[in-house]
């Protein structure tokens, strides 16, 4: 069976918020996975914070990873999804994926 | 199902001759009860039989009350509060009472608990806001001891000052009147330039959820039991032994000190999720226990206050460098734990950050509380009652 590098949602309505796990390809999202390694927060924040000069002029997204336990699953075949990808490719995890 | 009610007119041939019964009847105490008072015949509800509403009566009363004593209540005289309890202390007492402290510091008259505190005046707002952030700049620490303001007080204005100058330069609205107003009805502290006067209690010793347990602990009356040995009972950490309690009794400014400006570095006990640091005793949890240290080396040096001044000084310098250090420190940590990514193609920065997931944050039965992302099995209870959501409490 395939293992996934996937999203899996949680939060509230309008509110998602994704741990990034590592599950069977075929089983359920809200199933409990392998391993969570990660999460992925869509929401972007902006710093209001006028006295912060370091505060980012772009709206942040956070992404916590577990590097090592990422290597070991993409080195044992576990597939990311596309959106997974994108995160890794970003974390300089992967090469970004092609597009046809 | 909603009660039926019904609003025709009861015709009951029974009724007109158990009024007539009521109405005769010689009983006192049928004829005090409320429900049973007859009502002229053009009342609209004469045969009810339950209570009038007293709302009536009441909205009556208020209305009278608010045209005759309450009127002198609608206008306030600057400078002066406008509360209730004046009206009713002049009721008991005459001018006298009118004028009395707790007619000027008591908005609630049947609450003699509650007295109202002072709020701070445009001036010492102004002065808080210029000292912390001016040309010879000084900490929120300093100023707060200075002005007797309590340091979270003398952070929130100076963010508030900040964002009120934003404000004026975006050309907003200021409500200006609303504050004003404000300000001539409630207490307020006065910036004094000479007779400095504490605004409040600056050095609150706040309540330590461990030091609620009301615990028996018997000690042989030879040991020296001080409120560093308190809190290692409350915290449950075994006993110190004899050379640091000797070493602390000798030097107690030093072991405050190491609590204050290593608290990385406070022992621990308990296992797991439940390992805490020890209580420690009130002088270093107080927050500003440089205080103490500096009221410990007047005694000790009675006759050298300049010398005591500049011991107190140099003490806060070397606790703002200290803690500037820590925070750049830590500022460091994080900067170098997170890999900031801005991609060409977004409009987002996207922060890396790294997390273990392991035996040690997972646990055996994968369901650790520092484990990497939200947890499975445990149910959410942020939509239950009492949540709270928003912060509650000021970081300084």
């Amino acid at each position: 069976m395939v293992l996934r590098i996937r999203l899996a949602r949680f939060g509230n309505k309008h509110q998602p918020f994704y741990n990034i796990v590592v599950a069977q390809a075929r089983s359920a999202r809200g199933n409990k996975p392998l391993e969570v390694i990660g999460t992925y927060d869509p929401v972007p924040k902006t710093n209001n914070n006028v006295h912060d000069e370091s505060a980012s002029a772009r709206p942040v997204k956070d992404v916590t990873l577990d590097q090592s336990r990422t290597k070991y699953w993409l080195g044992v075949g576990a597939q990311p999804s596309d959106s997974v990808w994108k995160l890794l490719s970003l974390g300089g995890l992967m090469k970004p994926k092609q597009k046809n | 199902m909603p009660p039926r009610i019904h609003n025709q007119r009861v015709t009951n041939t029974l009724l007109p001759y158990l009024s007539s019964t009521s109405t005769t009847a010689s009983s006192p105490s049928i004829s005090r009860l409320p429900s049973t008072s007859t009502a002229p015949n053009g009342s609209s509800r004469p045969f009810s039989t339950t209570p009038a509403p007293q709302s009536r009566k009441w909205r009556t009363d208020m209305f009278q009350w608010l045209a005759k004593e309450g009127s002198e209540l609608k206008s306030h005289v600057p400078g002066r509060t406008n509360y209730l309890t004046r009206l009713k202390e002049r009721r008991a007492r005459g001018e006298e009472g009118a004028n009395s402290k707790a007619a000027l510091t008591h908005p609630f008259p049947l609450n003699p608990y509650f007295s109202a505190e002072n709020i701070l005046s445009e001036e010492l707002r102004n002065e808080i806001h210029a000292r912390v952030t001016g040309r010879n700049k000084k900490s929120v620490r300093a100023v707060s001891v200075e002005l007797g303001v309590d340091m979270r007080r003398v952070a929130a204005v100076v963010r508030l000052v900040e964002l009120e100058k934003r404000m004026k330069s975006q050309n907003k609205q200021l409500a200006l009147p609303y504050a004003r107003a404000v300000h001539e009805m409630v207490p307020t502290t006065p910036l004094h330039k000479e007779n400095r006067r504490a605004h409040e209690s600056i050095n609150d010793l706040p309540v330590h959820k461990l030091t609620n347990a009301q615990i028996f602990h018997p000690i042989p009356e030879s040991r020296h039991f001080t409120r560093a040995d308190a809190g290692r009972v409350f915290s449950a950490a075994p006993a110190q032994d004899l050379a640091t309690a000797a070493a602390t009794a000798a030097d107690p400014t030093a072991a405050v000190d190491r609590a204050t400006q290593q608290p990385g570095r406070i022992e621990r006990v308990g296992k797991g999720e439940f390992e805490t640091q020890v209580l420690q005793p009130a002088e270093a949890r107080i927050p500003h226990p440089h205080l103490v240290a500096l009221e410990r080396y007047r005694l000790a040096h009675s006759e050298e206050p300049r010398e005591s001044n500049k011991y107190y000084r140099t003490r806060l310098l070397e606790q703002e460098r200290l803690e500037g250090e820590q925070r750049a420190q830590a500022a460091a940590r994080e900067e170098q734990s997170t890999n900031k990514v801005a991609p060409a193609a977004s409009r987002f920065e996207f922060r890396f950050r790294d997390v273990e997931f392991s035996e040690e944050t997972v646990g055996h039965d994968g369901r650790g509380s520092i484990a990497p992302g939200r947890r499975y099995g445990v149910p959410s209870e942020d939509r239950k009652k009492g949540q709270v959501k928003i912060p509650t409490s000021v970081v300084v």
